[in-house]
């Protein structure tokens, strides 16, 4: 395993309301490795997006209170100063966001956001390097360096996409926080991109989260999984052990409502219920409200993180204590 | 229904002062402690004099009075033009969204043409060819001002006609001006209605205007009238423009309000708890 | 864009059209016969009616007379007034300078301002200043033009007496040079200030709604997490994306500059074509009303054309 580059402790996100004080994430801890890619999975609602939010500082000051720790290559994201926060912004942490079609100003060519982009970091940076630099990288996600020159109204969703992907490349970026990137986009097309993801980190050697509802983007992207259910995590483990066994109750009620990756039919099965209200405290386990094995501590006493069979669990079925 | 309008502000303030204005226009004869229409025996009095609450014009007419029963027109400006130009707004609209294709096209492009033109110059034009009664503002107001609603009402129904309720009815074989008449007009009301309401305001704001330029009806007492009049006496008796001034601009921000307040009804754009 | 450019062009000729075909109508369908429309209700003048009847061919039926209606006003003639026997388009182009000077002043004035005030309460969002300006261009939006004129009337000719009042020069002197100009500057204050502060609501609340909505777009989140400062962000790509509505705007608001001058040339007895209309009312000159409906509605179509093809040129979202 290479080093550590992001290292989160016990990570809480509370958004302020005027009533209220929502809950979104929390008490969230894993580590991420160089290399590694993470997978985020949970419901809508859940807590993902916040999380990453979050991560990259980017929730308003006034209406969120961020707690923990997130050591990110010797840094604590939590507390760094938006002086310090601007020096490794994109340079070192860069994201792709959900909404390709609306990532980019319309009435600006691309090009010239690019080197914008490229110069927050670079100032002195040559037009003919920059271009240099992303013509290799849109090269990466198969696309003509024709782009460079064209307004984004004129590129499909899974262009703007991959153009997306190319400038949050630009930098050498230590970790990727790719949020929903694939979901607007058709399957065809997602799959396409995932693919060329997965080939481009083999080149660079890229560390990345990534933030999904879908497990086969997880399957198909990622080697480490972190499921989380109305702001807490459940499991997080390999890829290839909790998507083949999952442990924890709401992980394999997600993978029944997905369809086999196998291609064995099984019937498909929701989870009944609904997501919590994060607004209010509760003293159990924040899924007991839906889980099938549920037992009289979930519903007072809520489960310790325990290491079993390579991965982190909150559930009171596991860590022997009951 | 209630707490909709209490948590709208402008909705809130919007609706109360139309409350407040249709009292007036009710209860003009009872409010106003002189009828307007006589002329006093006290020539030109000043602020609180001789119980004249606003003072009174060179004729001895009691301004609080006028402006009083001022309201009665700008409200009757208001209400019957904003009927016609919403009518119309409503028909073409109706037929060029629900229609589509060519019609669409060729009437499309005519509302924009026609949202293009002087409004108030072409109604100034034909007041000032067809006499200037009261009746003829309102109409020619009307006539002249349906694009906007026009462009409204087409976004409407070209929306609606793809909606699942009108194509069922299609489908049980009801015809295209039941179809027009009986879903999507009423289904598409509720934006023009809204913008009705600044219609409204622009009137009485024409409607001043030109009785500013000499062409309202004489035989009337209107605020523009009273403006009108008492731009000859500014420095000896300023009150008698002054206050009209203000009626019109608390009924016209009454209007703006209501207006506001109803298209937020419409899209709610703070949703509450965002996130998460 | 050259097929769009062509497309505005042919419905700008349209509209022309439509203008000149009401402006037919209405000497048609009003009370009494055409011709005395054109001479004056009070004026009945056997050579003059006769005169009149060939010009426009009134005995010929109404597709004819239509033809040679356009045909006339195309080439600028727009008929004579009858009042000062001169022809419209003369009486209206003598007075026209002293018109645009208002509008065009009070134009650029109040995009600036209105824009300016816009984007700080915008910036501000629920600050007290973005309250004040709010509340400022909502009451504003609400006076009737003439109205605030005669306020600032009352208040200068009674209270502040530092500004002239009417006309656009002091009759008893005869300046020339820098002091002209000057004095000229001095009559304008007032009724640019009227003006200005009534486009003001128009630009404010498109200016501060736009930038609002640019700055919640998903691409300026994008450039958040690239580190680009904040000032950057909003004069390259907050500003240009929210400048964009402010340029039809501009169009909407000389579009109602040019006929709502009128008024305000009235209240402050400034020498334009808004003494024109308002004499030609009194007198029931109908040309020289027609004409200047004529004049000003073709130079708002003309003007809203322009307009519409610098906002195709300037927005690379409009190609056809």
């Amino acid at each position: 395993m290479g080093k550590t580059v992001l290292d989160l402790k016990n990570f809480n996100v509370t958004y302020l309301n005027k009533h209220q004080r929502v809950h979104a994430v929390k008490n969230a801890s894993f580590k991420i490795n160089k290399g590694d890619s993470l997978g985020l999975v949970g419901e809508s609602g859940s807590g993902k997006s916040t999380l990453a939010m979050a991560l990259l500082r980017l929730l308003p000051l006034k209406t969120t209170e961020i707690s923990g720790a997130a050591n990110f290559i010797g840094k604590d994201l939590v507390k760094l100063s938006e002086k310090e926060l601007r020096k490794i912004r994109w340079k070192e942490l860069s994201a792709v966001f959900q909404k390709s079609m609306n990532s980019f100003s319309p009435v600006h060519k691309i090009g010239t956001q690019v080197e914008d982009i490229y110069r927050v970091h670079e100032p002195g940076a040559k037009k003919k390097e920059i271009f240099e630099k992303f013509s290799y990288l849109l090269e990466l996600v198969k696309l003509s360096d024709r782009v460079y020159s064209s307004y984004p109204h004129e590129l499909s969703g899974g262009m703007l996409q991959r153009v997306s992907i190319a400038v949050s490349l630009i930098n050498d970026p230590e970790l990727l926080v790719m949020d929903e990137a694939t979901t607007a986009l058709d399957v065809v097309t997602q799959g396409e991109i995932l693919d060329e993801v997965v080939k481009m980190e083999k080149e660079l050697d890229m560390t990345r989260i990534m933030i999904t509802h879908d497990m086969s983007v997880v399957a198909t992207s990622c080697n480490k999984v972190a499921v989380i259910y109305a702001g807490e995590l459940m499991e997080v483990g390999l890829v290839k052990d909790v998507l083949k066994n999952p442990l924890h109750p709401y992980t394999k009620g997600l993978l029944n409502s997905f369809p086999s990756l196998k291609g064995k039919n099984k019937e498909l099965q929701g989870i009944s219920g609904f997501l919590p209200d994060l607004s209010k405290k509760y003293a159990g386990c924040i899924f007991s409200s839906r889980c099938e094995h549920v037992m009289d501590i979930c519903k007072k006493q809520k489960p310790k993180q325990v290491e079993e069979e390579g991965r982190l669990l909150n559930c009171h079925l596991y860590g022997g204590g009951n | 229904m209630i707490e909709t309008i209490l948590n709208d502000k402008q909705l809130f303030f919007g609706i109360l002062g139309i409350i407040f204005l249709l009292s007036v226009f009710a209860l003009a004869p009872v409010i106003a402690p002189q009828n307007p229409y006589n002329y006093g025996p006290d020539i030109l009095n000043g602020i609180g004099e001789n119980g004249h609450l606003l003072g009174t014009n060179k004729m001895g007419q009691d301004i609080f009075s006028m402006i009083i029963y001022g309201a009665r027109t700008s409200l009757q400006v208001a209400v019957i033009s904003a009927l016609i130009s919403g009518l119309i707004g409503i028909i073409i609209g109706g037929i060029a969204g629900f229609f589509g294709g060519i019609v669409d096209e060729i009437l499309s492009e005519i509302i924009n043409i026609f949202m293009m033109l002087p409004t108030f110059f072409l109604i100034l034009l034909i007041i000032s060819l067809f006499g200037n009664s009261i009746y003829n503002v309102m109409i020619v107001i009307g006539l002249t001002t349906w694009p906007r609603n026009a462009k409204l009402m087409r976004g409407e129904a070209l929306s609606l006609r793809e909606r699942t309720f009108v194509k069922a009815a299609t489908a049980m074989g009801e015809n295209k001006p039941q179809l027009l008449f009986k879903y999507i007009i009423p289904n598409g009301l509720f934006p023009v209605i809204a913008n009705t309401t600044v219609g409204m305001a622009n009137a009485i704001l024409t409607e001043a205007s030109l009785s500013f330029l000499g062409l309202g009806d004489p035989n009337i007492i209107s605020w523009g009238q009273m403006i009108y009049e008492g731009k000859s006496y500014l420095t000896s008796a300023w009150w008698i423009a002054f206050f009209a001034g203000i009626a019109i601009v608390i009924t016209v921000t009454i209007f703006y309000l209501l207006g506001d307040g109803l298209n937020h009804v419409m899209n709610p754009k703070h949703s509450v708890g965002k996130g998460v | 864009m050259k097929r769009y450019i062509g497309k505005r062009v042919l419905t700008g000729i349209i509209t022309i059209l439509i203008v000149f075909s009401i402006n037919f109508v209405i000497i048609n369908i009003a009370p009494g016969d055409p011709v005395k429309t054109l001479m004056g209700q009070e004026t009945d003048d056997p050579e003059l009616r006769a005169a009149l009847e060939e010009k426009y061919g009134l005995d010929e039926p109404l597709p004819v007379q239509y033809l040679t209606y356009l045909k006339n006003a195309l080439k600028g003639d727009l008929g004579i007034s009858i009042i000062y026997n001169r022809p419209v388009i003369k009486m209206i182009t003598e007075k026209l300078s002293a018109t645009i000077l208002l509008v065009l002043t009070s134009a650029i004035l109040s995009l600036l301002i209105g824009t300016i005030m816009g984007i700080i309460a915008a910036r501000k969002e629920d600050s007290i200043i973005d309250l004040i300006f709010s509340g400022f261009s909502y009451i504003l939006n609400s006076v009737p033009s003439f109205w605030l004129g005669l306020l600032f009337i009352i208040l200068f000719s009674t209270v502040l007496k530092i500004l002239p009042t009417y006309g656009m020069t002091n009759v008893r002197t005869s300046y020339t040079g820098l002091a002209y100009v000057w004095d000229v500057i001095k009559h304008m204050v007032l009724p640019v200030s009227t003006l200005v502060l009534i486009q003001i609501p128009l630009y404010f609340r498109i200016a501060k709604s736009s930038v609002l909505q640019v700055i919640n777009e998903d691409f300026i989140l994008t450039l958040r997490a690239t580190g680009m400062r904040e000032k950057k962000i909003f004069n390259k790509y907050v500003f240009k994306n929210a400048i964009l509505p402010t340029v039809t705007t501009f169009g909407i608001s000389l579009a109602y500059l040019i006929t709502g001058v009128v008024l305000i040339e009235i209240v402050f007895a400034w020498p334009g074509t808004g003494r024109l209309v308002l004499t030609a009312i009194n007198q029931r000159d109908y040309p020289t009303l027609m004409g200047i409906y004529l004049i000003m509605s073709v130079s708002i179509a003309v003007m809203m054309m322009i307009i519409d093809i610098l906002y195709a040129m300037l927005d690379p979202r409009i190609r056809y």
